[in-house]
Order: structure tokens, then C-alpha cells, then sequence
């Protein structure tokens, strides 16, 4: 039997080589399929593969409260988007973060509000800059690097704001003088204390962009723009051996202080690099369904040739049952040609799948993610789709009466 | 001896019926047909078109089956057995000659030769030399890697014969093998089917032409499903028996060509009376 299997593959491979043409062109509807797929894989995993680095950097002392999406449906991802505020609702507050502050094994607790406004400075007016409002623990949890200048402290902790790197250029065109100037926000004025170095990562656990981010405290962004909208407290534990037990205590004391309310989640470890937006997860997953679809029609194309071939060997169909081959040998040789074509179609997918994704890696700062998971989830779908698309022309073929078969001569 | 020839019965037929259609497009191909076929036997079936020669040949072959009656092949009831089993012992023990040829146009001659070998296990080196070493007894063995168009319509059929005999199966089934060949293709065509029977083959041959009939050991003429006449030339005895059976029986190598002569002669005069 495998002697047999190994003459069908020889008999698949033969026939696939006297078509070349007509075969590459099917191999590569698959392979842009598959090329589709992998750089969407390759895509999510180099993001959260970001995200990992950095909480690694950051240490393993690292916690985050999230509001908890338990409706995160397309809707309320739509509502999201058409809303100017793009962050989610939340039912954080300041209380919680005063809370969590006294809790056991907590060393620094720090709130990401984040809310757009429009800045002036005398210069420039930014319409919709990002401005997060945190307190003074942020820098203990997340140490910024500084340009110029210092972070919010105790001394400058009202009317004082930290500029990012192209944010200071976009309102002062410089970023050597820019502290001790003033922006204005919402008519009221402020200081710039600090410039922020380049960190130039748009993805990170945070959600914002600290380049073109204005960082202020959360009192006074509550004071100037309404109550500001918590979308995660970060969180620093005194040290990493209890961390399970501290994120027991963080969900006990706010489920008490919400009065039951447990729309939230804490989370620490490898856990924190879901990435924060629901729509991250939404667009990715219309993009595999997209090459889901455009793998599909690759493996129509499968069947097409596979029927066109079927129709074209007739004749030889008819020979071969005449000389003994059952219609289980002919199942096999069909089925494996069509195999055949759809896992080259498959790895000539993945080789240009990374290549895109490469590609793609010299203009931003996604790496691409080569993982053996992906390249298994390739090669199971790449034979899942030769086997459904191939078994129908395999079984036409198999089911070929000899006698008519051999009336049909070219 | 008698007991020796009712044990080399190779095919035996009972009651065999093969119909198409219902009702009023019902027609028979076969009608209550009954054959016992010995082994070494060369029989000619002949008979008008739509007699049921081909069907006849489809059903001994195993490539279909008849709508009702019995099939005994080497003693074994094969009309019900799974189209599995049928198709294996296609491979194992029946060769198929056909009027057009029907080699793969893909192929090179060698590896049609082959190709019934794929399905009885071979690996494709064995496949190849045995393809070889049969069409060399054919004297093709310069145009093995030929494709079959560029030969001649008798060195195709010749190589079609090499691939109904590379397996050594013990029925050889020809439709029609001289019937798109001049006479002197057909001549050569016929020599080596000769050849073939002598060695101990049992060959049945359907053909339209009567003047074939001269290498039959027995002929068949039917008419409208059924057996019209049933000449045998050659008595049973007398049939050429493959090596392996011939030294079980410790017998005297039958001298065949010697009373070949005799025959033909006979068989001729027979066939100028019919026609």
C-alpha cells in the first residue's frame, strides 16, 4: 500500500508537470490565499509580539484593570467609532485608583484617561490632540524617557503638562526650547515642564501614542473637560511572588466599592497583551475572513482544473480500469493531484506571505512573526482545502464506467 | 485424464443475461448464454454487430456485469463479487487488446507496458525492466521511450499486446485487433497472438474478419445474444498448457506446430463454406 501511495504521488506529480501553466496559475490562486492569511498572522502576532517585549521590559510586576467588554459586538465598536471620543466607556474612576492604592503588595497605581482636545500654543492650534491624564505614579510604572525637562511632580502638579517628541514639534516647530512655554487647553493655560524623548512605538499596552500624546494630570483634565473616562488603571506590585493574590484583592475591593458591579478585569502577565481595543480584534478578524474568501476561490480553482482534467483523461481513466486499477486507485491519483497543487499553492503562499510581510516590516515597525503554529495552521488548511476540493473531481473520476470511458478516444 | 481436463476449465458461464432498458426499449444483449471456456484455448467469436461479441467480452473481463446468471472464474462465482475484487483480478488475471489501441497518448510506450503492473504492486523499476524485457520479445525495445503516435498502427497494437501480457495473466481478451490494421499489420498482430497461445494462453478474440479464424482453436459464431454454431479445431487434449501446468502433469511436451498445418487447413475450408 504505501508502494501504491508513493506510485499515485509520482503519477500526480507527472501528470501536474505536463500543465504547467495551467497548474502554477492554480497553485497560485491558493498561494495568494494563503499569502493573505499569513500576513495577517504574521501582522497580530508581531503586535502583541510588541506589546510582549515591552511589558517584558517593563518587568513582571506589571498589572492592568481594563473595563471588561463583555458587550464588545460590532455595534458598539460602530458606536465607538462614530463617537469623537475613541475610547471606551468605562466604568473606572478615581476612587478606584485610591482604593487599589491601599491595597497589600501595591507599589504605585496609575490611571490612563484619555480624552482628545484641541491645543494652541502661540504658534499652532492642533484640533483633536490626544491628552492623557494620569497621576504621578505613571513615570514609576512606565519610565518615559525625557528630552528636556522633568515629569509631573508634586511641586508642578497642577497647570503643568509633559509634551511628546512630535507633538512639541507640531505646536512650538522645536523641541530645544519648548519647556517653560505655555499651551492652552480648553481656554485655561498651561505649562510644558518636560518634552519627551522619540519612542516612536504606536503599539503599546497603553493604547496611545506617546509621540503626539500631551500627558497632564487627571485632576486638571477632569477640571478643564469633564470627568475624564478611566480606559485602564495601570498597576506596579511590590514585588512579582504574589501577583495571583493581588489581583484577587484588586478584584474583591472593587467589586465591593462598585457595589457588585464586576464590569472589569485585571489582568497581569502575558494577559495584559490583548491589545486594549476591541477593534483591533474586529479588523483583524475581517481581514482573515477576507482571505478566508479569497482562499476559497483559490480552491475553487482547484476544482475547476480538477474537473477539466477529469474531463480531459477520460480516456486514460478507462484504460486504467481496464488494466486493473480500481476506482479507489483512481480516487487516489486524482485526489492527490489536486493535493499536490494545493500545498505547493500553500507554501508558495507562505514563502510570499513573509515576503510581503517583510516588506511591510521596512515601512513600519511591525517584524514579521514566524511562529510554527502558523506555518502548521497553513500546511492543515492548505490540505483541508485539496482534500474538499479535490475529493468531488476524485470521486467523478473514480466513478467513470470503463466501457463508456473507452469509447471516448481523442 | 479426463478428470485433468474438467480441472483446466478456466471460465464457465451459466445462464448468463445482460439487458438494456425496461419495458418497451428492452433488449438483450446476452440471452441465457452458457460457455465453458478450457484453458489453451484460442476462441474466435464472431458474429453480425449488436450480437453481443463486445458485451460478451466486457462481461469475461470484468468490466461489467451481467444482469443475471452465473460467471465461474477458476472455479470462483466472480458475477457478484465487489467492483474491488473485480478490479484486482482484472489486474492479476486478464490482459485486454482493443481495436483502437487505447494506449495513454502521455505515456511513453514503456510505461503503458507498465502500467497494468502499477495495480498489482510493483515498484516502478521492476515495472519498468519487466515492460522492458517484454518489449524486446516484441523487437520495440529501440522505441521505448517513444510516445505512441509516432509509431506505426501495428507496432501500437503490438505494444498494446506486450501490456495485455506483462502482467502473465491467465486470460488474454482481444476486441477487434486487426480491425484498424492492413493485412500485413494484422498478419504480424495475429503472429504474435500465435505465439502467445502456444506458450499456453487461453485467448478469446472477437473479430469480424473469417480469415483469422485459421489460428482459433475453437470458433463461436453468435447471432442475437446467443451461441449460433461452436466449432472446435482442436481437441482438448491437444491444448497448448502453460509451462507450470504441463510439468504437474508430467506430461510429454505437446508438439504443436507439427499438426498445425493439418488444422488450418481444415479450418479454411470451414470458413469459405460459411461465407
Amino acid at each position: 500500500m504505501p508502494l501504491l501511495l508513493k506510485t499515485h504521488y509520482k503519477l500526480a506529480r507527472t501528470a501536474i508537470k505536463e500543465h504547467r501553466t495551467r497548474s502554477f496559475l492554480t497553485c497560485l490562486g491558493i498561494a495568494i490565499g494563503v499569502a493573505s492569511i499569513i500576513l495577517i498572522l504574521s501582522l497580530m502576532g508581531s503586535v502583541s509580539n510588541l506589546v510582549k517585549t515591552e511589558i517584558s521590559e517593563l518587568g513582571n510586576d506589571l498589572m492592568v484593570v481594563r473595563p471588561n467588554h463583555t458587550k464588545d459586538t460590532v455595534s458598539s465598536i460602530v458606536e465607538e467609532l462614530t463617537t469623537s471620543q475613541s475610547f471606551q466607556k468605562s466604568n473606572l474612576t478615581t476612587s478606584d485608583v485610591d482604593a487599589i492604592s491601599k491595597i497589600e503588595g501595591v507599589a504605585a497605581v496609575a490611571p490612563i484617561a484619555v480624552s482628545t482636545n484641541t491645543i494652541a500654543s502661540e504658534k499652532n492650534t492642533l484640533p483633536s490632540t490626544t491628552v492623557l491624564g494620569t497621576n504621578l505614579d505613571f513615570i514609576k510604572i512606565e519610565p518615559l524617557p525625557l528630552r528636556f525637562g522633568a515629569f509631573l511632580s508634586e511641586k508642578n502638579e497642577e497647570k503643568s503638562v509633559v509634551l511628546g517628541h512630535t507633538l512639541s514639534l507640531a505646536l512650538f516647530n522645536t523641541i530645544n526650547s519648548t519647556v517653560g512655554k505655555t499651551v492652552t487647553i480648553m481656554g485655561e493655560k498651561y505649562m510644558v515642564v518636560g518634552v519627551l524623548d522619540q519612542i516612536n512605538k504606536t503599539i503599546n499596552f497603553d493604547n496611545i501614542d506617546f509621540d503626539n500624546a500631551l500627558i497632564m494630570d487627571i485632576e486638571s483634565l477632569s477640571q478643564t473637560s469633564g470627568p475624564a473616562q478611566i480606559q485602564q488603571i495601570n498597576i506596579k506590585a511590590a514585588n512579582t511572588d504574589g501577583m495571583a493574590s493581588i489581583a484577587d484583592n484588586i478584584t474583591k475591593t472593587l467589586t465591593e466599592q462598585k457595589h457588585g458591579d464586576d464590569n472589569f478585569k485585571v489582568s497581569y502577565g502575558d494577559d495584559i497583551t490583548h491589545p486594549a481595543s476591541g477593534l483591533f480584534n474586529i479588523i483583524s478578524g475581517m481581514l482573515t475572513t477576507v482571505a478566508a474568501i479569497s482562499l476559497l476561490v483559490g480552491g475553487i480553482g482547484v476544482m475547476n482544473i480538477m474537473l477539466v482534467s477529469v474531463a480531459e483523461r477520460n480516456h486514460e481513466i478507462g484504460i486504467r480500469k481496464a488494466v486493473g486499477a480500481s476506482s479507489r486507485n483512481i480516487l487516489m491519483q486524482f485526489l492527490f493531484e489536486s493535493l499536490i497543487l494545493s500545498i505547493s499553492g500553500g507554501i508558495l503562499g507562505l514563502m510570499l506571505g513573509y515576503a510581503f510581510a517583510f516588506l511591510l516590516s521596512t515601512i513600519t515597525p511591525f517584524a514579521p512573526f514566524i511562529s510554527w503554529q502558523i506555518v502548521a495552521v497553513t500546511l492543515v488548511t492548505t490540505i483541508a482545502v485539496g482534500v474538499i476540493f479535490g475529493i468531488y473531481p476524485a470521486i467523478k473520476a473514480a466513478s467513470r464506467n470503463p466501457i463508456e470511458s473507452l469509447k471516448h478516444y481523442r | 485424464m479426463e478428470k485433468a481436463v474438467s480441472e483446466n476449465i478456466i471460465i464457465e458461464l451459466k445462464g448468463l443475461t445482460k439487458r438494456y432498458g425496461y419495458g418497451d426499449t428492452e433488449s438483450f444483449a446476452l440471452k441465457d448464454f452458457d460457455l465453458t471456456i478450457k484453458r489453451g484455448e484460442f476462441i474466435m467469436i464472431m458474429g453480425p454487430s449488436g450480437c453481443g461479441k463486445t458485451t460478451l467480452l466486457d462481461i469475461i473481463g470484468l468490466l461489467d456485469r451481467a444482469t443475471y446468471g452465473d460467471y465461474y472464474l477458476n472455479g470462483e462465482n466472480v458475477a457478484s463479487i465487489s467492483a474491488r475484487r473485480q478490479a484486482r483480478l482484472r489486474a492479476k488475471k486478464i490482459g485486454f487488446i482493443f481495436q483502437n489501441f487505447n494506449l495513454i497518448e502521455d505515456l511513453p510506450i514503456i510505461e503503458n507496458v507498465a502500467l497494468p503492473l502499477i495495480y498489482t504492486g510493483y515498484s516502478k523499476t521492476s515495472r519498468l525492466k519487466h515492460a522492458s524485457s517484454v518489449l524486446k520479445r516484441f523487437n520495440l525495445d529501440e522505441k521505448e521511450y517513444y510516445l505512441p503516435y509516432q509509431l506505426s498502427g501495428g507496432q501500437q497494437q503490438r505494444v498494446s499486446i506486450a501490456r495485455a501480457i506483462v502482467g502473465s495473466p491467465e486470460i488474454i481478451l482481444a476486441d477487434e485487433p486487426t480491425g484498424n490494421l492492413d493485412s500485413r499489420a494484422s498478419f504480424a498482430v495475429m503472429e504474435e497472438l500465435k505465439s502467445i497461445h502456444d506458450e499456453g494462453n487461453t485467448i478469446i478474440m472477437v473479430t469480424h474478419n473469417p480469415a483469422l479464424t485459421v489460428y482459433a482453436t475453437r470458433v463461436i459464431h453468435m447471432l442475437d445474444g446467443q451461441i449460433d454454431t461452436d466449432v472446435k479445431t482442436v481437441s482438448d487434449a491437444n491444448l497448448p498448457q502453460p509451462i507450470s501446468v504441463r510439468i504437474k502433469k508430467h506430461q510429454p511436451e505437446i508438439d504443436l506446430p507439427s499438426d498445425d498445418g493439418k488444422h488450418k487447413s481444415k479450418k479454411r475450408k470451414k470458413s469459405r463454406r460459411k461465407h
